[in-house]
C-alpha cells in the first residue's frame, strides 16, 4: 500500500455521517461530499491517509476550500474534557439516589467549550431529561444558517445548541448526545482512507451489497485466509527458459510439484472479494510502489498526473521495503535477462509487440499463485478494478502482480478440457514471412489467440497436475461437489477453508466426514471401492452412501465467528445498542492426507488387551 | 540461511530435524521435532519413538513421507525398554555394538526392519499456527486463531511489513504473525523483509521462545528481546525496527503506549534524542488486547491522549459447531446416540393403537375364559388377532429393514449444535491507527505540485438521473464511433476496438464509479 495518496487511486472518504463514498481520486476535478461541502481532489493528492480535515472558509481570492487538518487533540476535545471532570466525579458517588436517572452522575458541571476560543457555549448544573425538542430556530431560519456555513459548521451547531430552549436542562450525557448529533449532521470533516480489503467488505457490507459478497465479513475472511495458511508462497519467478521452450513445442509439461510451492486454489463467489482478500495475504494485490522520494518533498516525484503508472526502474535500493525488493528482482528468473526486457517491452506495447515467437510463453509465475475456479465462461472479478486490476482487458499491464500471479480456468476447463474449444483447438501456426504479408491488426490478432490459447493451455494442464497447497472456497455452489473434484488436486497436508452463509451445506459437507463414515468405509467398504487402488479411489465419484471419499480429508470442523463492536467513552462503556444482522456464515477447515496403501487396521491400545496380555 | 521453516515453506515431504504434527484426534496433536537417530535412544533400538495411545511410532517411519500421509503404528518393543536400560549399563560395549547393528535403519526410506502393528495409526502434518496453536506448550494465555486472524487482518500485517509483537506469551501469535509478514528470508544486511519484533519481559519464557523460534527456523524472521517494555521501549539495538502495525498483549498497555509515539512523548527523558519505533512514512495500525474493561478504558484514554485515530473496541465470539445425526424414532437401532421414542405423531398413534390391542386381548382373554361365552370368543378372536397382527407386522417389519439395510450413518436427521463449551470471553481488542506525520513543508510541496483552481469536473455531485443520462449520451457516441471505425478496417475483430473500448471505459470510469458510491 503506498505512504500517500496516489493520482487516480480509489479512496474510501469517511463522512461524519460514519457514511463512506468510495471515489476515484481524478486530478483537476471537484469532490463534492454533498451537504459536507466540496473541495478539489488536488488537496488530497500526495497527502497521508487517515487523516481527519476540516474545509476551511473559501479565501476571499479563491475559488475553492482550503482543508485544514484536525489534529487528534481536538478531535478528542468532547471525551477528554468529559473524562478529566468524571474521574474526580467516579471516585465519590454522588449522594443522591432517588431515581433511575441517577445512575448517571449529577450535579456535575459540564460545559460546552468551543475548540477555539475556548468559550463555554452551555452548561449543565441539573440533570433534567426531557424528551420534548425544543429548538426555538425554526426550518426557515436552519435552512438558511445552512446556507452560508461558516467555520467549517461550527458556529450553525453552536446556534443550535443556543437556541436550543432546554439545553440547560439537559444531563450531560444527553447534552454530549445532542451535540454530537448535531456535529454528525453539520460538521464539514472528512477522513481519506485506504480502499484496502478491510475498508472495501466493510463498504461493501455496510453500504453496498452484502448479499453481493455473500455477506463475507471480516472476521471470516480473517479466518478463512488463516485456516487456509493462505500467505507469501515463495520468490516470485517466471518459468524458466526450459519450460517455455517445451510450451512453445507444443508439448506443455506440467511441472512437478516438487518445484512449486505456494500455488492456492479458489473458488470465488463474491465478485473477487475472496480473491483480493487472498491476493492481499499473498503480497500480489497492490501494485508494486513507484519510485519512493517518502523522504524528500513531493515535487521531486516526476510523475504527471496524467501518465499512468509506468513501470519502475530499480533505484529502490536502500528502501526499507519489500516490495521494493520484489520490483528491483526480475520478476523474471535470475537467469533470464532478456525475458525482463521483453515484459517490459510487452508493457508499453501491449499489442501487436515484435516477440512472434514467444507468443506461447506464459506470463503466470510458478509459485505464490492463485488458481481460481468459475462456472461461467468468464470470472466474475468485478472487484478488482478497484485494484487497478480487471481481468476481461486484454491489455491489462503485466505489472501489475495479479497479472502473473492469479490464474482462471473454469470448471469444464479442469474436468473436461477437450469440450473447451479455447483449450482443444490451437490456433495453427503461421510462418513469420507469410505473417509480414498480413495486415498489422490481422497479424495483432492472430498473436492474441496464440497467446490466449498458450495461457490456457498453461493454465489448465497446470492445475490438472494438482499439487495446490491450500483451498478457499467462498461458493454459492454445493461444497460437497467442489470438494469431489478439489481434493484429488491438493497435496498432502495441504488446508481447506470453506465459507458459506449458512450451515446447512457445510453439515452436509460434514456428514461426509462423520466418523460413523470413515469407519464404515475402513471396515465395511462399498462394492464400487473394493479392489482399487488408493489413486483410484481419490477419483472417487460419489455414491449415495459415499458422496466423498472420507478417507481424503482429515480433521473436518466447523466454526463461526462474529466481532461485537462496542463504544467506548468515559463513564459510557457498551456494546453498541443496534448492528447488522445477515447472513450468520459458517467455516468449514479440513486437511487433505494420504491414506495409507491397503488395509489399516485400528484396534487401539485397549485396556483389555493388555489387561489380558500383561497381567 | 538454512533450510526455510515448515511453517513457511514445508515442502512436499517431511525432513529431518523439523517440526512436524502428529494428528492423533482432533483436540490431540502432537509436535514433534523428526530425528533421524542412529542407534539407540532412550532405550529404544529404533531411535527415538513417538508413544501414542494408537500404539508406537518411530521417527524413522514418519521421516520423509509426504505431508499428510497416514502412518500405521509399527512393533516396538516399549515393556522391556527399563530391563534393557540396566543390561546395558552393565555390559554396555557387547550390547552397544549389537544394538547399532540390528536397530540402525539405513537410508531414511520405510523402514524394513520394523513391522506395522495394528493398534493404529496416525496423520503427519505439517505445522501451521493454526495447528500450533492447539498443540503449543501453554506458558501463557494462549491467543487463538478466531482472534488472531480477525486482528492480523485489521492491523493489516501483509507481507513486507514489520510488526512489533509485545508480550511473546506462549507464542501463537508470534507464529501466525511471521506467516502474516513473511515476504522471503533476508538475502543479505541490507536486504530488508517482512519481520516480527517480539518483546518478552519474562525471562523464562523470552529463553524458552528464543528456542522455539531457533527450532522452527524462524531466526531471520523474528527478534524476539528480552525486554520491560514499560521502561524501555521498543528499540532493537537502539535502532528503530520501523514497525507499521503492533499488537500489545501486556497487562498495562497505556504504560507501554508513550514508547510508541511519533515524536517524543512529554514525560520522556530529555537528554536522549527520541528515535521512534513506527515507520514514519507510513499509516500504523495497533491492537491492544486486553480481557478487561477497567484495562480497555484507560488504554483508549492513554490513546486519545497520545494521538491515536479511529479507535474502535470489539470482541471476538467464536464458536466451534458440532454436526452429527439425530436419530429418533421407535425403529432405530438401539444402540447409543438414538433416542428410541416415536419420530412423530403418526408413530406414537401406532405404538398406543398396539399397546392398546394388546391389552384389550390379554383382558378379552382373562375376561372370555370367565364369561364362557363361545361365541364372542369365535368371533373376536380372529379378529383381535387381525389387529393385532396388522400393527405388530408394521412395527416389525420396518425395523428389520431399516436395521439390516439402511446405514447408522444414514438415518436420521442431519443436525448441528455449538460445541458443549465454548470460551464466552477471550479478551477485548482495541484497535487504533496513527496517520504519518504531514509537516507545513510537505503540504506547502504538496499544494505546489498539485495546484488548486482548476478543477474540470465534479465528482460525487449529480443525481441518479443525470447520471444515467450522461452515461447513455455516452455510451451513443461510442457506437456512433465504432460504427464508423468499422468501416476502414473489415480485418478488425477485437483488437483495437476493444482497447478503444476499455480506454473509453476508463476514461468515463470515475464518474459513475463517484455517483455510485453517493
Amino acid at each position: 500500500m503506498h505512504s500517500l495518496v496516489e493520482p487516480n487511486a480509489w479512496v474510501a472518504i469517511k463522512l461524519p455521517s460514519e457514511n463512506l463514498r468510495v471515489l476515484q481520486l481524478t486530478p483537476n476535478t471537484t469532490i463534492s461530499l454533498g451537504k459536507y461541502g466540496s473541495f478539489p481532489s488536488n488537496l488530497i493528492i500526495h497527502r497521508p491517509y487517515h487523516i481527519t480535515y476540516e474545509l476551511e472558509d473559501k479565501k476571499d481570492n479563491e475559488t475553492f476550500n482550503r482543508l485544514r487538518i484536525v489534529p487528534a487533540s481536538e478531535l478528542y476535545s468532547d471525551i477528554l474534557s468529559s473524562s478529566s471532570f468524571l474521574s474526580p466525579d467516579s471516585a465519590s458517588p454522588s449522594p443522591e439516589g432517588d431515581d433511575a436517572e441517577d445512575a448517571i452522575p449529577t450535579g456535575v458541571e459540564y460545559a460546552l467549550v468551543d475548540a477555539d476560543s475556548g468559550a463555554v457555549v452551555a452548561k449543565t448544573d441539573r440533570a433534567e431529561l426531557d424528551a420534548e425538542a425544543r429548538q426555538s430556530l425554526t426550518m426557515e431560519q436552519i435552512e438558511e444558517l445552512k446556507k452560508d456555513v461558516t467555520d467549517a459548521g461550527r458556529d450553525i451547531i453552536t446556534k443550535l445548541m443556543l437556541s436550543h430552549s432546554a439545553i440547560s436542562q439537559k444531563t450531560e450525557y444527553s447534552l454530549a448526545k445532542y451535540k454530537l448529533l448535531k456535529t454528525k449532521k453539520y460538521i464539514r470533516r472528512f477522513c481519506v482512507l485506504p480502499l484496502d480489503v478491510s475498508m472495501l467488505d466493510y463498504w461493501l457490507l455496510e453500504e453496498k451489497d452484502p448479499a453481493k459478497i455473500m455477506d463475507l465479513r471480516e472476521e471470516m475472511i480473517g479466518l478463512l485466509g488463516c485456516w487456509a495458511n493462505v500467505h507469501f508462497g515463495g520468490e516470485s519467478r517466471c518459468l524458466n527458459e526450459e519450460e517455455q521452450e517445451a510450451a512453445a513445442n507444443g508439448t506443455n509439461t506440467a511441472t512437478k510439484p516438487e518445484d512449486s510451492t505456494g500455488r492456492w486454489l479458489v473458488v470465488d463467489d463474491t465478485g473477487g472479494l475472496l480473491v483480493a482478500a487472498m491476493a492481499e495475504r499473498m503480497g500480489v494485490l497492490y501494485p508494486p510502489e513507484k519510485d519512493e522520494e517518502e523522504m524528500n518533498p513531493p515535487q521531486k516525484r516526476r510523475r504527471d498526473s496524467e501518465s499512468q503508472p509506468e513501470p519502475a526502474g530499480g533505484e529502490g535500493e536502500s528502501e526499507p521495503q519489500a516490495q521494493s525488493a520484489e520490483k528491483t528482482q526480475p520478476p523474471s528468473g535470475g537467469d533470464a535477462s532478456g525475458q525482463e526486457h521483453i515484459v517490459t517491452k510487452r508493457v508499453k506495447y501491449p499489442t501487436g509487440d515484435p516477440r512472434h515467437k514467444d507468443d506461447l510463453a506464459v506470463p503466470y509465475a510458478n509459485c505464490n499463485t492463485m488458481t481460481l475456479l468459475h462456472h461461467n465462461s468468464q470470472p466474475n472479478l468485478s472487484f478488482l478494478r478497484y485494484y487497478d486490476f480487471d481481468n476481461t482487458n486484454p491489455t491489462q499491464s503485466l505489472m501489475h502482480p495479479l497479472a502473473r500471479h492469479l490464474m482462471t480456468l473454469s470448471w469444464l476447463q479442469l474436468l473436461d478440457p477437450l469440450a473447451d474449444s479455447t483449450y482443444a483447438n490451437e490456433p495453427p501456426s503461421v510462418s513469420s514471412d507469410e505473417l509480414k504479408t498480413w495486415k498489422a491488426n490481422r497479424r495483432g490478432n492472430y498473436h492474441r489467440k496464440r497467446r490466449r490459447w498458450a495461457r490456457i493451455r498453461h493454465v489448465v494442464d497446470r492445475t490438472r497436475g494438482g499439487g495446490f497447497s491450500g483451498l478457499v472456497v467462498a461458493s454459492t455452489m454445493d461444497p460437497t461437489s467442489i470438494m469431489r473434484h478439489a481434493v484429488p488436486l491438493l497435496a498432502g497436508g495441504a488446508p481447506i477453508a470453506i465459507y458459506s452463509q449458512t450451515p446447512e451445506p457445510l453439515t452436509a459437507l460434514m456428514d461426509c466426514y462423520s466418523v460413523a463414515r470413515r469407519a464404515a468405509w475402513i471396515s465395511d467398504p462399498p462394492e464400487e471401492a473394493i479392489g482399487k487402488t488408493t489413486e483410484e479411489l481419490e477419483q472417487w465419484a460419489g455414491t449415495d452412501e459415499f458422496p466423498l471419499n472420507p478417507s481424503l480429508v482429515l480433521g473436518a470442523a466447523m466454526q463461526t465467528s462474529r466481532v461485537r463492536k462496542w463504544q467506548v467513552l468515559p463513564g459510557r462503556t457498551h456494546p453498541l445498542m443496534t448492528s447488522k444482522g445477515g447472513a450468520e456464515g459458517y467455516i468449514f477447515t479440513a486437511w487433505r492426507v494420504k491414506p495409507a496403501e491397503g488395509r489399516v487396521e485400528a484396534r487401539g491400545k485397549g485396556r483389555t488387551k493388555k489387561g489380558k496380555s500383561g497381567r | 540461511m538454512g533450510a526455510a521453516s515448515p511453517f513457511l515453506e514445508p515442502g512436499v515431504r517431511t525432513s529431518a530435524n523439523s517440526l512436524a504434527i502428529v494428528h492423533l484426534s482432533r483436540d490431540n496433536l502432537l509436535p514433534v521435532i523428526l530425528q533421524e537417530s542412529k542407534g539407540e535412544v532412550d532405550g529404544y533400538a529404533e531411535g527415538s519413538v513417538i508413544n501414542t495411545r494408537f500404539g508406537s511410532f518411530p521417527h524413522t517411519t514418519l521421516i520423509n513421507q509426504p505431508w499428510g500421509s497416514q502412518i500405521r503404528a509399527s512393533i516396538v518393543d516399549t515393556g522391556s525398554r527399563g530391563r534393557k536400560r540396566k543390561v546395558q549399563d552393565e555390559e554396555a560395549a557387547v550390547e552397544d555394538s549389537e544394538g547399532v547393528g540390528s536397530a540402525t535403519i539405513p537410508g531414511q526410506a520405510t523402514p524394513k526392519g520394523l513391522e506395522t502393528a495394528s493398534s493404529g495409526f496416525v496423520h503427519i502434518l505439517p505445522p501451521t499456527p493454526e495447528v500450533w496453536t492447539t498443540s503449543l506448550p501453554h506458558r501463557t494465555q494462549v491467543v487463538y486463531t478466531p482472534d488472531y486472524s480477525y486482528i492480523l487482518h485489521r492491523i493489516r500485517a501483509r507481507p513486507g511489513m514489520r510488526i512489533i509483537e509485545a508480550g511473546a506469551g506462549s507464542g501463537s501469535f508470534t507464529h501466525a504473525s511471521v506467516r502474516a509478514v513473511y515476504s522471503g528470508y533476508p538475502k543479505g544486511e541490507d536486504d530488508a523483509r517482512g519481520k516480527v519484533y517480539s518483546f518478552e519481559f519474562n525471562e523464562d519464557r523470552f529463553h524458552k521462545m528464543e528456542a522455539e523460534v531457533e527450532a522452527h527456523g524462524l531466526k531471520d524472521l523474528v527478534k524476539v528481546s528480552h525486554r520491560d517494555v514499560y521502561n524501555n521501549g521498543f528499540l532493537v539495538d537502539g535502532k528503530s525496527p520501523e514497525a507499521e502495525c503492533v499488537f500489545l498483549d501486556l497487562p498495562a498497555p497505556w504504560k507501554a503506549l508513550p514508547h510508541l509515539s511519533r515524536s517524543k512523548p512529554a514525560g520522556a527523558e530529555q537528554d536522549t534524542p527520541w528515535v521512534s519505533p513506527l515507520r514514519s512514512d507510513r499509516t500504523v495500525h495497533l491492537c491492544s488486547f486486553s480481557p478487561c474493561i477497567e484495562q480497555v478504558t484507560k488504554t483508549v484514554e492513554v490513546m486519545r491522549q497520545l494521538g491515536w485515530m479511529q479507535i474502535e473496541m470489539v470482541e471476538v465470539s467464536h464458536k466451534r459447531v458440532n454436526v452429527m445425526r439425530e436419530r429418533v424414532g421407535l425403529n432405530m437401532p438401539t444402540d447409543r446416540g438414538s433416542n428410541l421414542s416415536p419420530y412423530d405423531v403418526g408413530e406414537a398413534v401406532q405404538r398406543l393403537r398396539e399397546v392398546e390391542s394388546k391389552s384389550k386381548e390379554f383382558h378379552e382373554r382373562t375376561q372370555g375364559v370367565e364369561n364362557g361365552d363361545a361365541d364372542v370368543d369365535m368371533d373376536d378372536a380372529p379378529e383381535a388377532q387381525k389387529s393385532n397382527g396388522t400393527p405388530a407386522k408394521g412395527a416389525n417389519e420396518p425395523k428389520a429393514s431399516v436395521a439390516s439395510s439402511a446405514k447408522p450413518y444414514m438415518m436420521g436427521r442431519l443436525i448441528h449444535r455449538t460445541e458443549p463449551e465454548i470460551k464466552t470471553h477471550t479478551s477485548y481488542l482495541v484497535f487504533a491507527v496513527m496517520p504519518q506525520e504531514w509537516t507545513e513543508e510537505q503540504e506547502a510541496a504538496a499544494f505546489a505540485q498539485w495546484p488548486c483552481g482548476k478543477e474540470s469536473k465534479v465528482i460525487g455531485k449529480l443525481d441518479k438521473e443525470s447520471r444515467k443520462r450522461e452515461k447513455r449520451e455516452l455510451l451513443h457516441a461510442k457506437s456512433k464511433s465504432k460504427r464508423k471505425r468499422g468501416k476502414d478496417g473489415e480485418a478488425e475483430e477485437a483488437g483495437e476496438t476493444e482497447v478503444d473500448n476499455e480506454q473509453d471505459a476508463k476514461r468515463s470510469k470515475p464518474d459513475p464509479q463517484a455517483a455510485a458510491s453517493s
